[in-house]
């Protein structure tokens, strides 16, 4: 299990290392919002309780992807979406490339924010990792560890795993010392026991996170050496056998808690090849994170030939395929060099080529992701990049 | 200097562009230097936020510059208190940086009072002449001696100017503008003077008793906002009001009552919710004290404010007390208790009388018994910002004891029972030099003598002070008997901080910072009280850790920056996210460093947090009882001290004596309930004088710019003039017309104005728009309009000591 989950880990890091990076990586995940509330899709689509009522709930899991998984279920909606618009006397948003690259990236991201924990799963979570073996909370419990109730009011999860980590090899060799079972994490267990210590601390001041900054955690990814073994030529592969995708519609603290799970595989491997443990400070952990995270919003690579036959089959050509077509041709439009600059493209003509549709009696055609990744690739490879 | 309007206007449709291509007149007074940069500059284009520093409201601007000269002046879109609004003097502030009678540099008085005789001194000569003066009394044992009036600085100023009296060694700092007063009926009812936040937005029905919120309330601009969603949010408002006031007039309904009658009102609507048992029991039941009858610890049986009020205010009495319609008593209290969230406001008509916190009280108890308090439609108290603490000052033995006389601006032992200050016990005691004479006295803000109505009384005592020191921008009635002016630099050219306006609903800080570079040679009053400091020495000097106000200011934005709460504001950054992401754990921002936070800080104009701690009721209420208390334990104590104080403890005539001396005309349990005081007017004045503050002049500053003259009276085509609003029923029996000339007066002394005659205001009550008539404050205040407060009797606040601007009566007649 544990190898497992290290190597799951390792898959996104190597999945991004791999693949020729499309999309920069952003500073701020979150900018989006701005576009969001500007472009008023929150009057429709509430994100976890705030918002319009009129669309679906964003936060939901059948919202999250990659940026063409995204631009997948947009689209095929958007014959619904138009009729709202219409319902409500909205107009249609137009966006521009950097705005459909910064409302995609947020929608993904909201995964990254995760849950607000339960005080009472944190407490019982607690008793039976055997926290309190070591820790104790206003007097109860251990004393080889801080007592909780002085310890910082840490307000992110992220902050409490961080803290762990970094103190990981001590804790591992007192675990052992004292002939313990490794705190395995799981789901949300990292979430509901920073609520429960948050509630418990006695300190004036919490202590938050910002939201990582992907740019910066792919720096911290090499200064912090993790680069050495998760992408580094050869010993990348000797991990690499049995590789399966991390599950990224967790939250951050979700992932940081696989992380913390093969801390102890970790350390030994560490130890073996006489490297450092890594210790993060203030936003680390979350930066570094963020950047593993940004590799999933990226796509796998389609298939142009595939694509083409989509282009074909889907009667884009129709319109859009030079000659007589009422559209532009597409294949010979410029610097389609990003996933996004395509659904920028689709979603700003939405609206005149359903009016089109229905005036021809044709149906809206529906792009699977497959379909999707596979038309980038053609679009991609023909365009006068 | 006569200005024609249609001159002006002429003038002013050009002033945009006047800076950049050199059509200046004298309405604004650019330095040659600036000039020079405006004709010969590239013409960049620039955008700086501050906060508008004219009022205390604190809103947002934008500030447009061209090769670094402001130009132009809109409200910033992004900070939340006005969400890109402003109001007309908000819009004209650059009239005011550019103005040409702003003082330009340290003065001393030669000539007498008002004859605008002053020699130019350099700084440091004014500085070491205040400096040495200071020292000798400090030296001498008579720092209690130097006194301070402010006006409506809060946040870091209120803290910086506090720290300066106390390591100084004087205990007499106060605020002119009423600040302590007006939180009095909340510190008797909740045990602590925070001003609630009223959540307007999400109430269904709002009744407001006098509270004119969209002109006259803390912050008109963010409650304007908030009203703007009535329709959206299906609200409906009910003004109560003597007159048609802004609020009124976007009113759903407005239900004219006789002025000194809110508290009465109150009451009735109160004996609805009790009789019909609409009122929210639980909360009475759980978080209230003195809702019912009850035995004190001696056997004595008490009154509660049930009884009380099944007793005294049922509705044809409340009719005959405010005129208000028994039948429109029981509706509007059967509307508040099956309408949920109901939201009762008091503020202006409800507060400005002899019988202000009577009033207030009974308005506020009608929120208790709604069970208002923290809920959503409700009202509810707003976090301090987490600014870096200061640390205590070193205190030595002169200050400690300076600090230990007796206060110059506490009320005498029988007048106003429960506060510290009042500004007639202030005139009062430096006219008598008692308990100590004032030596020095620094006027900070404001105009004292122009807004309070004791304004001859004012002056005498001012001219009683061996030293008065000004520290404002213009010069203005307060200002001119000063001996030394010590020019502020204008709020766009200054670093500081405007925090938790009142009634706005999240902590917030917006910061001000030099958009421009100081015109002339001024200073900031924060760095004016740290240099004297420093050449005080000692302990007085070491209270100040910093070399400048600005790095003071940055030091206190530390703490909110290491609190990781709120956000700094911004584009997308509503309510919902920085909810979301709280709960969350997550901050919103990423900050390597304070310095990276603070320059994101400045150049976006503040930081707020709509995310309130979640408060124990122990907090709500810090009452002896950690309950609302309808019956104030706080007043009680209050008057008993007062009592004892007078011989025998607690001896019926004692009592007697002392609320007579108070002139509360209520006795027993009921003195401490909320209750209706009947107001002592002239009996032989048949018409009832209220004054009203309009968005464009509001204390009368903005009566120094000619723009804001001009719209002074806009709605009724009125510029640069006052006028007297008057029923035309009334104006008919006095046989007055509408625009003629009329002669208001009270046994003070006679005001001239022209009469307009509206249905918007009651019958036997007039109204005169208050901030003209100036005697100075530059070249368009002058000379235009009249003061009501002028013929304004000495009356206050009973309780607080707030100065009752609603209790004048006054009779009027045709100008010959």
């Amino acid at each position: 299990m544990r190898i497992r989950e290290l190597i799951a880990l390792s898959v996104i890091l190597l999945a991004g290392t791999l693949q020729a990076q499309e999309i920069e990586l952003p500073t701020d995940p979150l900018n989006g919002r701005i576009v969001f509330e500007e472009k008023k899709c929150i009057a429709c689509h509430m994100i976890g309780g705030y918002g319009g009522t009129a669309g679906p709930d964003l936060s939901r899991d059948q919202y999250f992807g990659s940026a063409l998984e995204l631009a997948s279920v947009i689209w095929n909606h958007a014959p619904q979406m138009n009729r709202k618009f219409r319902l409500l006397r909205m107009d249609r948003p137009q966006l521009t490339e950097g705005e459909m690259l910064d409302l995609l990236g947020f929608l993904y991201y909201l995964r990254y924010l995760g849950e607000p924990g339960s005080v009472a799963n944190g407490r019982s979570v607690l008793n039976s990792k055997g926290c309190i073996a070591c820790h104790a909370v206003g007097g109860q419990g251990g004393t080889t560890g801080p007592d909780f109730k002085t310890i910082q009011r840490y307000s992110a999860p992220l902050y409490l795993v961080q803290a762990m980590w970094n103190h990981g090899p001590a804790m591992q060799e007192q675990i052992t010392k004292g002939k313990m079972k490794y705190p395995m994490l799981s789901g949300r267990d990292v979430v509901d026991i920073a609520a429960y210590l948050r509630q418990a601390s006695t300190a004036d001041v919490e202590v938050r996170l910002s939201v990582g900054n992907p740019k910066r955690g792919r720096e911290l990814f090499d200064e912090k050496r993790c680069s050495t073994c998760h992408v580094g030529e050869g010993k990348r592969k000797r991990i690499e056998a049995g590789l399966v995708k991390i599950d990224l519609k967790k939250g951050v603290t979700e992932v940081a808690s696989a992380m913390w799970n093969h801390g102890q595989l970790m350390l030994q491997h560490m130890q073996k090849e006489s490297i450092e443990w890594p210790r993060f400070d203030k936003n680390e952990m979350a930066d570094i994170i963020a950047y593993v995270y940004f590799l999933g919003f990226e796509d796998k690579e389609g298939n142009s030939e595939r694509g083409k036959v989509t282009f074909n089959e889907k009667g884009c050509v129709s319109c859009h395929g030079g000659g007589q077509g009422k559209g532009p041709d597409l294949r010979s439009v410029k610097k389609m060099n990003t996933p996004v600059r395509m659904i920028q493209l689709m979603w700003n003509h939405a609206g005149d080529m359903e009016d089109m549709l229905v005036t021809q009696n044709k149906r809206w055609p529906e792009l699977s992701l497959t379909e999707m990744r596979d038309l980038y690739s053609y679009l991609r490879k023909v365009s006068k990049n | 200097m006569e200005i024609k309007r249609r001159d002006f206007l002429k003038f002013f449709g050009g002033v945009s562009g006047a800076v950049l291509f050199g059509n200046l007149d004298d309405v604004i007074a650019v330095p040659e230097e600036l000039l020079e940069r405006a004709k010969n500059g590239p013409k960049i284009e620039t955008w700086q936020n501050t906060i508008c520093g004219l009022c205390p409201a604190g809103c947002g601007l934008r500030v447009r510059l061209i090769d670094g000269i402001p130009v132009s002046i809109k409200g910033n879109p992004v900070y939340p208190v006005n969400r890109g609004g402003l109001c007309p003097l908000g819009l004209n502030a650059l009239h005011s940086l550019y103005h040409p009678d702003r003082l330009k540099g340290p003065m001393k008085r030669t000539g007498a009072i008002g004859s605008g005789k002053w020699d130019s001194m350099s700084w440091d000569e004014a500085l070491t002449m205040v400096k040495d003066r200071l020292l000798d009394l400090r030296n001498a044992g008579k720092a209690h001696e130097v006194a301070f009036l402010g006006n409506e600085e809060n946040g870091l100023m209120k803290e910086h100017i506090r720290r300066f009296m106390q390591v100084y060694g004087s205990p007499n700092y106060y605020q002119f503008s009423s600040a302590q007063n007006n939180t009095v009926p909340y510190s008797l009812l909740h045990g602590h003077s925070t001003v609630p936040a009223y959540d307007i937005l999400n109430a269904r029905l709002v009744v407001s008793f006098g509270a004119n919120f969209l002109e006259e309330g803390y912050s008109p601009i963010y409650y304007t906002k908030l009203y703007s969603h009535h329709e959206e949010q299906r609200t409906r408002y009910v003004q109560i009001e003597s007159r048609l006031s802004l609020t009124a007039g976007n009113a759903d309904q407005w239900i004219p009552i006789r002025p000194g009658t809110y508290g009465a009102l109150a009451l009735g609507l109160a004996y609805i919710l009790i009789r019909e048992e609409l009122y929210d029991k639980g909360f009475v039941r759980d978080h209230s004290f003195g809702f019912e009858d009850r035995v004190d610890s001696s056997g004595t049986r008490q009154v509660g404010f049930k009884n009380m009020v099944l007793g005294n205010y049922y509705p044809e009495k409340v009719e005959e007390l405010t005129g208000v319609p028994s039948s429109t008593i029981l509706r509007l209290g059967r509307e508040l208790g099956n309408t949920g969230p109901a939201l009762v406001m008091g503020d202006q008509g409800t507060v400005d009388n002899t019988n202000g916190t009577f009033a207030a009280m009974a308005v506020h108890s009608l929120n208790a018994l709604l069970g208002n308090f923290e809920k959503k439609g409700g009202l509810f108290f707003v976090d301090d910002p987490p600014f870096t603490k200061s640390g205590v000052a070193g205190i030595d033995a002169i200050a400690r004891a300076g600090l230990g006389q007796i206060p110059i601006g506490q009320p005498n032992a029988s007048t106003f029972p429960v506060t510290q200050f009042s500004i007639e016990s202030f005139t009062r005691n430096i006219l008598d030099g008692s308990p100590y004479p004032i030596s020095v006295l620094f006027l900070y803000g404001g105009n004292p003598l122009f807004q309070s109505p004791n304004h001859r009384e004012l002056a005498d005592a001012l001219r009683k002070i061996p030293l008065v020191i000004s520290l404002d921008t213009l010069l203005n009635e307060t200002s001119e008997h000063a001996h030394i002016v010590l020019p502020d630099h204008h709020f766009m050219e200054r670093w500081d901080e405007v925090s938790n306006v009142g009634t706005v609903g999240f902590t917030h800080v917006g910061i001000q910072h030099p958009v421009v570079s100081p015109l002339y040679d001024t200073k900031q009053s924060g760095d004016v009280f740290m240099n004297l400091a420093k050449r005080i020495g000692g302990s007085v000097a070491r209270a100040f850790q910093f070399d400048s106000y600005e790095h003071e200011l940055r030091n206190a934005l530390k703490g909110v920056y290491l609190s990781g709460t709120g956000s700094i504001v911004s584009e997308g950054v509503g309510t919902m996210w920085i909810q979301y992401l709280q709960q969350r754990g997550w901050q919103i921002g990423q900050y390597d460093s304070f310095d990276e936070f603070w320059d994101r800080l400045v150049k976006q104009g503040g930081w707020w947090n709509p995310i309130r701690k979640q408060k124990r009721w122990d907090q709500v209420f810090q009452t002896r009882s950690n309950r609302f208390e309808f019956f104030s334990q706080k007043l009680k104590e209050a008057i008993d001290t007062l009592v004892a104080q007078q011989g025998k403890t607690g001896s019926a005539q004692n009592r007697e004596r002392i609320l007579n001396e108070l002139n509360i005309s209520a006795r027993g349990d009921n003195v401490f309930l909320p209750h209706h005081e009947p107001v002592r007017y002239d009996p032989d004045m048949p018409l009832h004088l209220i004054t009203f503050r309009v968005l464009p002049v509001r204390d009368g500053q903005g009566a120094s710019l000619p723009m804001m003259q001009e719209m002074f009276g806009h709605a009724i085509h009125r510029h640069w003039e006052s006028w007297v609003e008057i029923h035309p029923e009334t104006a008919a029996s006095y046989r007055i017309t509408d625009g003629q000339w009329v002669l208001v007066q009270s046994t003070m002394g006679t005001i001239r104005a022209r009469a307009k005659t509206t249905e918007g205001i009651m019958p036997n009550v007039i109204a005169v728009p208050f901030g003209l008539g100036h005697t100075s404050m530059g070249r368009y205040a002058k000379g235009h309009g009249t003061n009501p407060n002028v013929i304004m009797k000495n009356l206050y606040d009973m309780v607080s000591g707030k100065p009752a601007l609603q209790a004048t009566k006054v009779k009027i007649s045709p100008a010959a």
